[in-house]
């Protein structure tokens, strides 16, 4: 039972992981916080549902064009939009931000299609259960779990070993030094927001067999403040570590605490790691 | 003076134009999202913090005042609680950031916002819960004020009176405390300026304001639920300051003419479009973000100016 509420856990937290991963990359490398990440990941899993639904799509390519689709779309975002509120204060972005969301959630429900029938990815080896022992598992529970790791896995190899990886740190780290070194740091704005628009578009489509796909449902990103502030807002680790660490917090007071408390508990957590753990309850070393 | 005559020329443009009533009533909307906006603007205007989840403070002067005069209080005291509520939830909503500052404050009123909104669903017995609570007309010393005329001269004065406090305010001890911290921190504490303490007034004072707009707002609209007070007005409010600019007070009513407008320009817009396009659901979400969009990128520095 309490190994079941823990993988449950783990699984929503991985999704809250990757947000809070895509909103960190952005904000680390652009100052800019989004409020649009939520949006990204809605129009992400609606990209996949169309291709195959529509279009006809074997799944797997259809997921890959989705995501690469909305990477595109992050960087066009941020060269006809977010740059030009670089270097003003955080409440530029936001506004910018949430305002974009509210046209891509308004875009997608002006499609009749989308809002009149509830749609599922039908991520094929991802449905249904399977028994280990006396345990049940959802296999879309361990798919995500999986897919989370592998995903951070080609991230973190993409930081560590290629070059773009490299000067992307480096921009993250001390703009003006890097950009001494000949990095071009708007082409690493660029590069941060494709990748944070990819990690919401994959963190939407992970979602799909778990829960529905609905223009609602970027109300998800909102747990990724909470997973991006018990991670010290700097670190990526500990981003995803936040989000699973609020994911399974939220699963035991689902279970263990009164009805409603799952819905305040990761915001409860926010407020107490800004108040007892300001660096983030994983202070480490950055990324 | 001149912001004076053209506020006149306003209010008769918007009575010709929208009728005596409705237009009256959309001016005292007017006046009560200003007061709102004052309390924003003295928070990221003034003292150079940001509040995310300000809806909330909104959210706790209504349901304070429609729970108190449920209870028979008279309304004008009515006012007094929802202030000192909003106050209190004000600091207590700073406090988590008060050691970091800047984004920290904007995450801890967001997460205070949200835990409010679901607070507000979950004690249905006392709130309504998320089907709603209908407010009775407010009554000053037995003079009940239903008349879109009588609203508007209410919310006018309110609307007078926070503006003059907070002119008061702002040429006070902590007021160039504010500005102080706003403009550098270090400097201000290093002259003596108790920079936390500046910060955590500011927020009190911002929530204060907000719970006062929503007192009224809960009598001029009769019914509370919990969802007009979510994430959307929040950003609205923040919307209606980076509009009318939040280095002077006045940005705040100027901000909220074009806040109460907007949505009637955007039915407006609607009738002219061909029936296919006007009944699209969503419509509203796109022109709204649409005009948020537009005005950033025009004013990308729209607060500091």
């Amino acid at each position: 039972m309490i190994l079941q509420i823990l993988l449950s856990g783990i699984a929503t937290g991985c999704i809250y992981g990757l947000v809070a991963l895509s909103f960190v990359l952005v904000y680390k490398a652009t100052e800019a916080v989004s409020f649009m990440q939520g949006e990204l990941l809605m129009v992400g899993a609606f990209a996949a549902v169309a291709l195959t639904a529509a279009a006809g799509w074997p799944v797997w390519l259809a997921v890959a064009v989705a995501v690469a689709g909305m990477a595109l779309a992050g960087a066009l975002v941020e060269r006809l939009a977010l740059r030009r509120a670089m270097g003003q204060p955080h409440l530029t972005a936001v506004l910018l931000t949430f305002g974009l969301g509210l046209m891509l959630r308004g875009g997608v429900t002006t499609v009749p299609a989308a809002t009149h029938s509830a749609h599922q990815l039908p991520l094929p080896g991802l449905m249904g259960q399977v028994e280990i022992g006396t345990l049940t598992v959802s296999l879309a529970h361990l798919g995500v779990i999986a897919a989370t790791v592998l995903s951070c896995a080609a991230l973190a190899a993409f930081f560590r070993f290629s070059r773009a990886g490299l000067a992307l740190r480096a921009c993250s780290e001390n703009p003006r030094i890097a950009a001494m070194m000949g990095v071009s740091t708007t082409g690493m704005h660029t590069l941060a927001w494709a990748l944070g628009a990819a990690l919401a578009a994959l963190a939407g489509i992970l979602m799909a067999p778990v829960t529905f796909v609905h223009p609602g449902m970027g109300v998800v990103a909102l747990k990724a403040f909470p997973a991006a502030v018990i991670g010290g807002m700097h670190s990526l680790p500990g981003a995803l570590a936040g989000g699973v660490f609020i994911g399974v917090a939220e699963a035991l007071a689902g279970r263990y605490l009164p009805e409603g408390a799952n819905h305040v508990t990761a915001y409860v957590l926010m407020l107490v790691a800004l108040l007892c753990f300001p660096r983030g309850l994983f202070a480490g070393r950055a990324t | 003076m001149r912001s004076a005559l053209t506020l006149i020329g306003l209010v008769v443009l918007t009575v010709l134009a929208l009728g005596l009533d409705y237009g009256l009533g959309q001016l005292a909307f007017v006046a009560t999202w200003a007061v709102a906006g004052l309390g924003l603007v003295i928070i990221l205007g003034q003292s150079g913090q940001i509040s995310l989840g300000h809806g909330a403070f909104l959210a706790v002067g209504a349901y304070l005042q429609a729970g108190w005069v449920a209870m028979g209080g008279p309304a004008l005291l009515g006012l007094a609680v929802a202030l000192a509520g909003g106050a209190l939830l004000g600091a207590l909503a700073s406090l988590p950031g008060r050691r970091l500052g800047g984004l920290a404050f904007g995450m801890s009123t967001l997460a205070v916002a949200l835990i409010v909104e679901e607070a507000l669903v979950r004690f249905g017995g006392l709130t309504g819960g998320a089907s709603g609570l209908s407010v009775p007309p407010m009554t000053l010393a037995g003079w009940a004020v239903v008349d879109p005329l009588h609203q508007c001269a209410v919310s006018a004065a309110v609307l007078a009176l926070a503006l003059m406090a907070c002119r008061r305010l702002l040429n006070s001890r902590l007021g160039r405390a504010w500005r102080a911290v706003r403009d550098d921190e270090g400097a201000a504490s290093a002259s003596g300026v108790d920079a936390g303490h500046a910060k955590l007034l500011a927020f009190a004072v911002g929530g204060a304001l907000g719970a006062l707009a929503g007192a009224l707002y809960a009598h001029w609209l009769g019914y509370l639920s919990p969802e007009q007070f979510g994430l959307h007005l929040s950003f609205e409010l923040l919307m209606l300051v980076f509009v009318g600019g939040a280095s002077r007070l006045m940005g705040a009513v100027w901000g909220a003419v074009v806040i109460v407008a907007l949505p009637q320009a955007i039915a407006l817009l609607r009738d002219t479009l061909p029936d296919g396009v006007a009944n699209m659901a969503g419509l509203e979400l796109v022109a709204f973000g649409l005009v948020l969009v537009a005005v950033v990128l025009w004013r990308p520095a729209g607060l500091v100016r």
